[in-house]
């Protein structure tokens, strides 16, 4: 099984997770998904406090998910901005690749 | 160690010193803004020792006190953490919750994001025109955070992400 096939699968196993655990999720989008060491999660959700930035926060890897995990909230509203350019990425990631989770595209 | 690994160490050392400076000030019997002023200096350091690490802009690290609230959303769902403390997915997720008004309340107390109210560090003007200097406003907040079950628990868990944060986190 190569690296990628494999955080693929952490990767949505652990979105579908949030999922289950948050009812007010929207969507995930996970950047650059070609990464094979760390995902990249931008979490929306209309609840969290606006802030006007990406604030990702860092978890490293451990026994039982292998992978550093970096994961900003952002309401649907700066996700908007985030697309129109006008909220700025954390640095090193871009828009060039990435993937739209919602409810109804995992199995929850 | 890499550079953002330094900005964290050196975050992470000043939230463990911030929170001595936190337990003494309660020891002692400091004024309750003294205390809070600590207390609020500890999460929002805290929570930038992660976000330091989740290559989030330095400029908006310095330029923002929001970051406690999304830290402790985000931590709701860590499954590294819901291994170390030995809880249930939705009992993780719950608990973390409750505290999220309380951690509001903390984050508040920066006086960039008080607008003007009760912060612990500069003197403001309440709705009927008194002048009030922190040093003499009781902050109710004090209370619930000594004496309510969510208060005990946030400043267990603040304690424990500090102490642990090594073991869970880096």
């Amino acid at each position: 099984m190569s690296q990628n096939h494999n955080i693929v699968g952490a990767a949505e196993d652990l979105i579908q997770e949030h999922f289950e655990l948050e009812p007010s999720l929207e969507q995930v989008i996970w950047i650059n998904p070609e990464k094979t060491t760390e995902m990249r999660l931008l979490e929306i959700n209309p609840e969290t406090p606006p802030t006007g930035t990406v604030l990702s926060f860092y978890f490293p890897p451990f026994d039982d998910f292998p992978y550093g995990t970096k994961i900003a909230e952002i309401t649907p509203e700066e996700w908007e901005r985030i697309l129109r350019h006008e909220i700025p990425l954390p640095n090193g990631w871009t828009l060039d690749n990435y993937k739209v989770y919602s409810r109804e595209t995992v199995t929850i | 160690m890499t550079a953002w690994q330094n900005w964290q160490a050196a975050f992470l050392k000043q939230a463990q010193s911030d929170w001595e400076a936190y337990q003494k000030a309660t020891e002692l019997e400091w004024p309750n803004c003294q205390r809070l002023h600590y207390l609020q200096m500890v999460t929002e350091k805290l929570s930038k020792a992660f976000l330091v690490a989740g290559d989030t802009q330095l400029k908006n690290l310095t330029g923002s006190h929001a970051a406690f609230v999304k830290f402790i959303r985000i931590m709701s769902g860590n499954k590294n953490l819901q291994i170390a403390l030995g809880m249930k997915k939705s009992q993780q997720k719950a608990k973390f919750n409750a505290l999220l008004p309380l951690a509001r309340e903390i984050e508040l107390l920066a006086p960039a994001l008080a607008q003007g109210g009760p912060n612990p560090e500069y003197p403001w003007e309440d709705r009927s025109g008194i002048i009030l200097a922190p040093a003499d406003y009781s902050f109710p907040l004090m209370q619930r955070l000594q004496k309510t079950p969510q208060g005990t628990q946030l400043l267990k868990y603040i304690e424990i992400f500090l102490k642990r944060f090594e073991e869970l986190f880096m």
